[in-house]
């Protein structure tokens, strides 16, 4: 199948076409703001899990200061970005990229008072009185469940796209949360380092766990994708196989998944913990991999064609 | 409205025409006309095959419910447009249009029509009248202010050229029919109803407001534009009317 370029004014209309508008040129802003929401979002969960205040502080900041702002980048008009929120809009009730702005909105809210009672240099008790573990636990939870849909959203926003069969699942948004996950075990391990009281022999053994099981839902996402239809088989091969192979392998599996795991068993067989210089290779070799897994995801995004049972050859 | 594919000549003139009353910028184009070669062929041996495409207009459309801030409306009569003061330009609804009908005016879409050069009067009209915004999603609207404008006056869409879109009055082969979907005595109604008219990729459940006869789209063997659409016959050349047109020209003159 051959186009005429002098006549073709859109190529994606005739022949399965890589989506550009979230990758390519300005696209990178949200490639990039996409990488944060999953480190901010999941780095936070976990900082809840392990009750980690320093934690929850870097997430907040990851969220506000490098998330929102390279999201807000992207748009045509940034200056309008207030008309995505409630009571300028009531998109949130269909939309999934509203929802999600309002979710990141007010996961900061939340966070923030949370954050505020319980900080460690200053004590609220006397001043809260009883009130003190109520408006505690509600704000925990409340910060938790915006937390969690922060971190979901992407994954929702791309499942709505039909026309790009490989991001057409209902497995997506799981996989951006476990990786959002994954990737904040290996974040609170760099905290940890830090100086930021953290069970680092504890965060290990739940990087390892989050890693293998990061490992089988990305296999089972693309094998399932696979078979979903001749496009998004195209795009699993360009990923496995094809342009963005060694991305993927290098990237997603060699750093993103492989190394970090090699260096957490290791210390298992050794007997030894990993040393602060391992454990800092392993935290960048994550953060590779998040960045990596994110690139792949958008980069291999194929829109259907047009034109209808076009042969993929 | 309904796209007859046979009548279709591919001469452009409907894309011409939306250009003209959209004031449309050098990179931005709301309805096309896609080619495809079916078969691969070398010079004269290759066949070619177009269609003409434009927003669909979905009844479901999925543009309408991801629209972060409500800039793209579904109005009454199922014309589906964009806000542009309200678009932060996100192209959410760029990715997820299955017909990929939506476009994002970047600066270099709106270079001028002769960059370097004073813009011409046709780009300083359009400023004034149909000012275009970069950094947000644009699409065709099936001429609604055209429509409404005419509506108000009393004329009837799809039936008067003052209450009907640009590209359906200039279409030379008249391949273009537009009118009402839910009167089932319109001439759209009829045709869809006798021509056994066929949307695009109804299987994505947005049941999109344009329907196509008497052809095919896709790469099934049979699918050439048919031979009287390559050559134009089946258009009325002017001089088989010009002693009818005479005629009555010369008993206007006359009055």
């Amino acid at each position: 199948m051959q186009t005429r370029q002098w006549m073709v004014t859109h190529e994606w209309m005739v022949k399965p076409m890589q989506q550009k508008e979230w990758i390519e040129r300005r696209g990178m802003l949200v490639w990039i703001a996409e990488v944060f929401t999953s480190l901010g979002a999941g780095l936070y969960l976990v900082s809840l899990f392990m009750n980690n205040w320093w934690g929850m502080v870097a997430s907040w900041v990851i969220i506000m200061f490098l998330k929102v702002p390279i999201h807000i980048l992207y748009f045509g008009q940034p200056l309008r970005f207030f008309r995505t929120l409630p009571p300028f809009s009531d998109a949130w009730k269909r939309s999934w990229f509203a929802r999600g702005i309002l979710f990141t909105v007010l996961f900061s809210t939340f966070s923030f008072v949370h954050m505020v009672i319980r900080n460690p240099y200053f004590d609220f008790a006397p001043y809260l009185g009883a009130a003190e573990a109520p408006l505690y636990w509600v704000f925990v939870v409340l910060a938790g469940i915006f937390a969690l849909g922060t971190g979901v959203y992407s994954g929702f926003i791309m499942n709505k796209c039909k026309t790009v069969p490989f991001w057409n699942t209902g497995i997506l948004p799981i996989v951006f949360l476990l990786a959002g996950i994954a990737d904040g075990f290996g974040m609170i391990i760099g905290i940890g380092l830090a100086g930021g009281q953290v069970d680092i022999a504890f965060a290990e053994t739940c990087s390892r766990v989050t890693l293998i099981v990061n490992a089988f839902i990305i296999g089972i996402y693309l094998i399932s994708v696979n078979f979903a239809s001749d496009v998004a088989s195209l795009s699993v091969r360009q990923l496995v196989v094809g342009r963005f192979a060694t991305i993927f392998w290098v990237g997603v599996i060699g750093l993103g998944i492989i190394a970090p795991l090699g260096i957490s068993v290791s210390s298992i067989y050794s007997g030894i913990e990993a040393s602060s210089m391992m454990l800092i290779t392993a935290i960048i070799c994550h953060t590779i991999g998040a960045f990596a897994l994110k690139y792949c995801l958008l980069k291999a995004g194929i829109h259907q064609p047009i034109l209808l049972k076009v042969r993929i050859t | 409205m309904v796209v007859n594919l046979i009548k279709c000549t591919r001469c452009h003139a409907c894309i011409v025409a939306c250009r003209v009353e959209h004031f449309l910028p050098i990179g931005m184009t709301w309805p096309r006309l896609i080619a495809w070669e079916p078969e691969a062929g070398q010079g004269a041996e290759a066949s070619l095959t177009t269609f003409p495409v434009r927003c669909n207009q979905c009844k479901e459309a999925p543009c309408v419910e991801v629209c972060p801030t409500g800039a793209t409306i579904k109005r009454d009569d199922g014309i589906v447009y964009i806000d542009n003061v309200k678009c932060v330009g996100c192209r959410y609804c760029v990715v997820v249009c299955p017909y990929q009908n939506r476009t994002f005016l970047s600066k270099d879409k709106d270079t001028g029509y002769f960059p370097e050069y004073e813009k011409t009067r046709f780009e300083k009209a359009g400023k004034k009248i149909y000012p275009h915004t970069t950094g947000t999603t644009e699409k065709c609207n099936f001429c609604m202010e055209r429509i409404d404008a005419g509506m108000s006056k009393g004329f009837k869409p799809g039936v008067d050229r003052e209450a009907s879109p640009a590209c359906v009055n200039t279409c030379q082969a008249r391949a273009l029919t537009f009118g009402d979907l839910d009167d089932p005595n319109s001439e759209i109604s009829r045709l869809i109803k006798e021509k056994n008219a066929f949307q695009l990729y109804p299987e994505y459940g947005t049941d999109p407001s344009i329907y196509y006869i008497d052809g095919k789209i896709g790469n099934a063997p049979s699918n050439l534009a048919p031979v009287e659409t390559r050559t134009g016959i089946h258009i009325q050349h002017l001089s088989t009317i010009e002693d009818k047109a005479s005629d009555i020209l010369k008993k206007k003159a006359g009055r």
